[in-house]
C-alpha cells in the first residue's frame, strides 16, 4: 500500500535529511578558516602560548561555572568601544585587567599597576607595571599597552562612552609618556579621583590593535569575535545571543592570586526571568544575574539555591523639568516629594530590597550624607501647606489644585514603556498625589523615543521622568546639575544653581577625602533643598546562587569580583 | 516545473524589495535615535555624536536609504550597532537556528495534526472525537508563551527536582554548556532534548488549527463515491481510509502551509526569547529594543524571503500530493 506518490516521499526524505543534517551538523561552531584574518592570525598564537603551561593540580581545581544574565555582552571584550555594565565587568574581572582595583572601603588597591604616584602640585600621575603579566598569546603588556589605551579612548573618534574622563588630561594624546617597558606617566591637572578611570577601563593589548583606525575599532572583530586577553580566563567562544565561553588562564601570575579554580567560566544569555530561575533550580545555571524582587523570593524559599543581595551604584528618581512653569517652584518639587510614601513603593515594587534615597550619593560611599534621613519623610500636610503657600490652592471640583489664573496642577510623568517597576512607581505616585491635589498622568512611552524626548536639548519634551541611574564609585553629579550642563543630554532638569556650581566646581578637585567629605554632605543638603528630582530609592543587587558553587562573594564592587575564586567540589562538576 | 519557480521567483523579486523599502522607512523614521541610548551621567555628548557619525546617522534618510539598497543588493547588510559585526555574519550565525526550530515544529504540527484530524474523522462523534477535540481546542485557544512556560515547568523543574525523571529536559540553550566533550551521538541526542519543548510549543498551538482542518476534510471526503466504490470492492476498511481518503483530504491541509509560515515565524520571536533560543525573532525582538536598525531591517528581509519562499514550497507540494496538477 502507498499512502503517497514516490515523488512526495522523496520531498519529505530530502526535507528530514536536511533537517537532520543540519540538526547533527555544528552549525555554531564556526570553523577557523571562516573567522576573520585577524582572528586567525591570532587564535592559533593563543592556543600555543597556553599549552605551554601546566595546569594546576588541586582538590579545588576544575569544573564549570554558568552564570545566567538577561542580556548579550553588547561590545564584547572591547573595552574602548563598550558602555554596557555587564560587558565591562568581565573586561574587569574576567578576560582583561585594568590598572587598578578597589577595596571593599573603596581605596584603590594594585592591580596591573603594581605602583602608583600622583602628584598633583606637579600634575603628574605615574604608573609602574608588574613584569609579569603576559597576554593570552604570549606578549607582554606593558606600558606600551596603557599609552596605546589611552590615547584611543581620548580620541573622539573612537566613542569611548566616557570622554569627560579625560578633561584633566589637557594635553590630549601628548599627555602620555612611556618611560619604560613597565612604567607610564600621565599630565593630570588636579583632579579630585585620577584613578577612576582607571580602575573603569581595562588595559587594550596595543600589539594587536595599533594599527586599527580609531573608527573602525568599533566593528573590529577582536571584541566579540577573538578576543585576546591578558586577565585570568582566556576567550574560548562567542555564540552569538546565547553564550560567552572561558577558560583558565594557567599562565596567570601567582601575585594576583593565581589560575582560576574553574577550569572554565560560562555566560549563557536568557532573556525570560522564568526561565532563568527554573535553570538555576535544575542547576543548569550556577549564578542567576540580577533577578527581579519577586523571584528573588522563590530563590530564597527554594532548595538547590541561596540569594545574595547587596547594595549598588544604582539610584531610581523622577526628574522634575524645571523649565515647566509648575515646576520651576522648588516648593512645588518638594511638595511632591513629600506627598509620595517612599518606603511604600520600595516595599511594593521592590519587596523591601532597597533603601530609601534623598540624593544621588550611596550609602555605601564615603561621601554619603547620613543626616539627611530624616529630612524628606513622607508628610502630606507639610506638602500641601508648600502647595498653598506656593499658589496651588484646591479650587477645581475635580480635587486638583488650581493657581490664580485657574490653570490645574496636572503633570504627567513617563516612563518607558514596559518597564514594569517605573509603571507601578508611577501609578503608585499618582494614587498618592491625589490626595494632596495633585493631577499626575502617568504615561508609557517607547525607551527610544523615551530617552531622545529627554536628553534633545531643543525638545525636552516631559515634565517628570521615572529614570534609573548607575553612578560610578567616584560620584560626580556635574552634568545633571551643573549649570554649564543644562543644555547637555544629561542636564535633563534644568536646575541652575550658583552654591551648585560652586560646590560642583570644588568637589572636582579636592583630592582629600576629608576635605571633600564636608563640601560632599553640604552638596548633598542643596540638592534636597533644590529637589531636581524626588529620589525614590537605592535598590540592592540580588543574585541567586547554586548550592554547589563556592567562594562567591559580591559587593558594590562587581558580580564577578571574586569570579578567581569560585570553587566547585570535585563530586558536583559537570565536564569540563 | 523549473520555468514556473523562476517565473514565481522573479515576480518575488519586487514583492522583498518592496518589502525591505517599507521596513526600512517604517524603522528609520521611528521616534528615538540608537545613538542616544548612550546618553548617561559621565557620557560625553561628544561621544554620543561620534557615535551617530560612526553608525551613520548623521547623513540624510533618503542618503541612507540609496546606500543601505545598493550595498544590500550586493549582499552587504552593514554593520550591526548592538553586536560590532557585519550583519550578514550575525545572520548567518543564527539563520540555521530558526531553520532547525521552525522545520522542526512544521514537521511535528503537520504530522500530529494529520494523525489527530483523520483518527476523529474516522471515529466521527464518538468519545475519542470529542476528547480530541477538546484536547485540540484547548491548545488552540492558548497563548504559546504560557504554554512554554508550562512545559519548563512541567518536563524541566518538576521532572527534575519533584518527580526526579531521568529524562527531565532541559529549559533553555540549543546544546548543554559541555556539549563539545560529548560523543556523536551524545552530542546528537543533547540537540534533541534542547529542541524537543520549544519546538513542542510552536508545534502543539499549530497542530491543533491542522487537525480540525484535516477532520473536516476527511469528513467531506469520506462521503465521496469513490470511497464508497472503494468499500463496495471490499478493501479493507484502513486502505480505504489510508489510501483513498487521507490522500485526497490532505489537498486543502496544504494551504495551511503556506499559510502557517508568517505565523511560525512570528511565533519563533516569543519561543525564542522563552527557550533562550538563539535565533531570528530573539535577535529581531533584542534589535528592535536596541535600535539596532541595520539588523532588524536585514532581519524583516530575510522573513519575507522565507515567506515567499515557503509560499512557492507549498504550491509545489500540491503537485506532490494531487497528481491533477501540474505547473507548466
Amino acid at each position: 500500500m502507498r499512502l503517497v506518490s514516490p515523488r512526495f516521499q522523496a520531498l519529505a526524505l530530502a526535507l528530514l535529511g536536511c533537517g537532520f543534517v543540519v540538526a547533527c551538523g555544528d552549525a555554531d561552531r564556526r570553523a577557523l578558516q571562516e573567522m576573520p584574518p585577524f582572528c586567525q592570525e591570532v587564535l592559533p598564537a593563543v592556543d600555543a602560548h597556553m599549552a605551554q603551561f601546566e595546569e594546576p593540580s588541586g582538590e579545588e581545581y576544575g569544573g564549570t561555572a554558568v552564570v545566567g544574565g538577561l542580556g548579550e555582552l553588547s561590545g564584547g571584550m572591547n573595552s574602548l568601544v563598550t558602555p554596557e555594565h555587564m560587558a565591562r565587568q568581565h573586561q574587569e574581572f574576567v578576560n582583561l585587567m585594568t590598572l587598578v582595583q578597589v577595596e571593599a572601603d573603596l581605596e584603590y588597591r594594585p592591580h596591573l599597576a603594581r605602583q602608583w604616584e600622583f602628584d598633583p602640585g606637579a600634575g603628574e600621575l605615574t604608573f609602574h607595571l608588574r613584569d609579569d603579566v603576559y597576554w593570552h598569546d604570549g606578549q607582554p603588556t606593558t606600558a606600551h599597552d596603557v599609552a596605546f589605551t589611552y590615547r584611543r579612548a581620548s580620541d573622539p573618534a573612537t566613542g569611548f562612552f566616557s570622554m569627560s574622563s579625560w578633561e584633566p588630561y589637557v594635553d590630549g594624546p601628548d599627555a602620555v609618556e612611556v618611560l619604560d617597558d613597565h612604567t607610564v606617566r600621565f599630565r593630570v591637572e588636579p583632579h579630585a579621583e585620577p584613578l577612576e578611570i582607571w580602575r573603569l577601563l581595562a588595559i587594550m593589548p596595543g600589539h594587536l590593535l595599533e594599527d586599527v583606525p580609531p573608527e573602525e575599532l568599533r566593528n573590529h572583530p577582536y571584541g566579540t569575535r577573538c578576543p585576546v586577553g591578558n586577565g585570568p580566563f582566556v576567550f574560548q567562544e562567542h555564540r552569538p545571543g546565547a553564550s560567552w565561553s572561558f577558560v583558565r588562564n594557567p599562565g596567570f601570575p601567582e601575585g594576583l592570586g593565581g589560575p582560576p579554580r574553574l577550569d572554565r567560566y560560562v555566560y549563557r544569555v536568557i532573556p525570560e526571568q522564568g526561565t532563568l530561575l527554573t535553570e538555576l533550580l535544575t542547576g543548569s545555571v550556577d549564578v542567576y544575574l540580577a533577578p527581579n524582587p519577586d523571584v528573588a523570593s522563590r530563590i530564597d524559599t527554594e532548595e538547590g539555591a541561596r540569594l545574595l543581595d547587596f547594595t549598588f551604584r544604582e539610584y531610581v528618581a523622577v526628574v522634575w523639568n524645571t523649565r515647566r512653569a509648575e515646576l520651576a517652584d522648588r516648593r512645588v518639587r518638594r511638595a511632591l516629594t513629600l506627598g509620595v510614601n517612599r518606603q511604600e513603593i520600595i516595599d511594593a515594587t521592590l519587596g523591601g530590597f532597597g533603601e530609601v534615597a534623598n540624593a544621588g550619593v550611596p550609602p555605601f560611599h564615603w561621601a554619603h550624607h547620613p543626616g539627611l534621613a530624616d529630612s524628606l519623610r513622607h508628610d502630606p500636610d507639610e506638602a500641601r501647606r508648600l502647595l498653598d503657600e506656593a499658589g496651588w490652592v484646591e479650587r477645581g471640583q475635580d480635587g486638583v489644585r488650581e493657581n490664580e489664573d485657574g490653570i490645574p496642577l496636572n503633570i504627567t510623568v513617563s516612563y518607558n514603556m514596559g518597564n514594569q517597576q517605573r509603571q507601578d512607581i508611577a501609578q503608585i505616585m499618582q494614587a498618592q498625589l491625589a490626595e494632596i491635589g495633585v493631577g499626575l498622568q502617568p504615561e508609557g512611552v517607547e525607551w527610544g523615543a523615551f530617552v531622545g524626548e529627554m536628553t534633545s536639548a531643543d525638545r525636552r519634551n516631559f515634565d517628570g521622568a521615572v529614570l534609573s541611574i548607575i553612578t560610578a564609585l567616584h560620584v560626580s553629579d556635574y552634568d545633571q546639575f551643573h549649570s554649564t550642563s543644562v543644555d547637555q543630554p544629561m542636564g535633563l532638569s534644568g536646575v541652575v544653581d550658583d552654591e551648585m556650581d560652586h560646590l560642583l566646581d570644588t568637589l572636582q578637585v579636592v583630592v582629600d577625602r576629608h576635605e571633600a567629605i564636608p563640601l560632599w554632605h553640604r552638596y548633598q543638603e542643596r540638592v534636597v533643598a533644590l529637589q531636581p528630582y524626588t529620589y525614590f530609592f537605592f535598590p540592592r543587587r540580588l543574585a541567586g546562587v547554586g548550592e554547589r558553587l563556592q567562594g562567591v562573594e559580591m559587593d558594590v564592587r562587581g558580580d564577578l569580583m571574586s569570579v578567581s575564586q569560585w570553587w566547585i567540589p570535585a563530586q558536583e562538576r559537570r565536564r569540563p | 516545473m523549473v520555468g514556473y519557480i523562476v517565473r514565481r521567483l522573479l515576480a518575488a523579486i519586487p514583492l522583498v524589495l518592496g518589502v525591505a523599502t517599507i521596513v526600512f522607512f517604517v524603522v528609520n523614521l521611528a521616534p528615538g535615535d540608537p545613538a542616544s541610548i548612550y546618553s548617561a551621567p559621565g557620557v560625553s555628548p561628544q561621544a554620543v555624536e561620534q557615535m551617530r557619525q560612526n553608525m551613520g546617522l548623521d547623513r540624510p534618510i533618503h542618503e541612507r536609504y540609496v546606500r543601505w539598497m545598493g550595498a544590500m543588493l550586493q549582499g552587504d547588510f552593514g554593520i550591526s550597532f548592538s553586536r560590532n559585526q557585519p550583519v550578514r555574519d550575525v545572520i548567518a550565525q543564527i539563520l540555521p537556528n530558526t531553520l532547525i526550530l521552525s522545520a522542526s515544529a512544521l514537521l511535528l504540527a503537520f504530522g500530529a495534526g494529520i494523525l489527530i484530524g483523520v483518527v476523529q474523522a474516522v471515529r466521527q462523534n464518538t468519545f475519542t472525537d470529542g476528547a480530541l477535540s477538546v484536547g485540540t481546542l484547548f491548545f488552540y485557544s492558548m497563548p504559546s508563551f504560557w504554554l512554554a512556560l508550562m512545559l519548563i515547568l512541567i518536563f524541566s523543574l518538576y521532572a527534575r527536582n519533584v518527580w526526579g525523571w531521568p529524562l527531565w529536559l532541559p529549559a533553555s540553550g540549543m546544546v548543554s554548556v559541555d556539549h563539545n566533550a560529548m560523543g556523536p551521538w551524545e552530542q546528537v541526542l543533547d540537540r534533541l532534548r534542547h529542541l524537543v519543548l520549544p519546538s513542542a510549543s510552536l508545534a502543539l498551538v499549530l497542530a491543533a488549527g491542522v487537525a480540525r482542518y484535516m477532520r473536516g476534510s476527511m469528513l467531506e471526503v469520506i462521503r465521496q463515491d469513490y470511497i464508497r466504490t472503494a468499500r463496495a470492492k471490499g478493501l479493507p476498511e484502513r486502505t480505504v481510509i489510508l489510501k483513498h481518503a487521507v490522500r485526497n483530504a490532505l489537498i486543502p491541509v496544504v494551504t495551511l502551509l503556506g499559510l502557517y509560515l508568517p505565523v511560525l515565524f512570528s511565533g519563533t520571536v516569543v519561543i525564542e526569547t522563552v527557550f533562550a533560543w538563539p535565533g531570528m525573532g530573539k535577535l529581531m525582538v533584542d534589535s528592535i529594543f536596541q535600535r539596532d536598525y541595520p539588523v532588524v531591517m536585514a532581519g524583516a528581509f530575510v522573513f519575507a524571503v522565507m515567506v515567499v519562499v515557503g509560499n512557492l514550497v507549498a504550491d509545489l507540494l500540491y503537485a506532490a500530493v494531487d497528481p491533477r496538477i501540474r505547473y507548466e
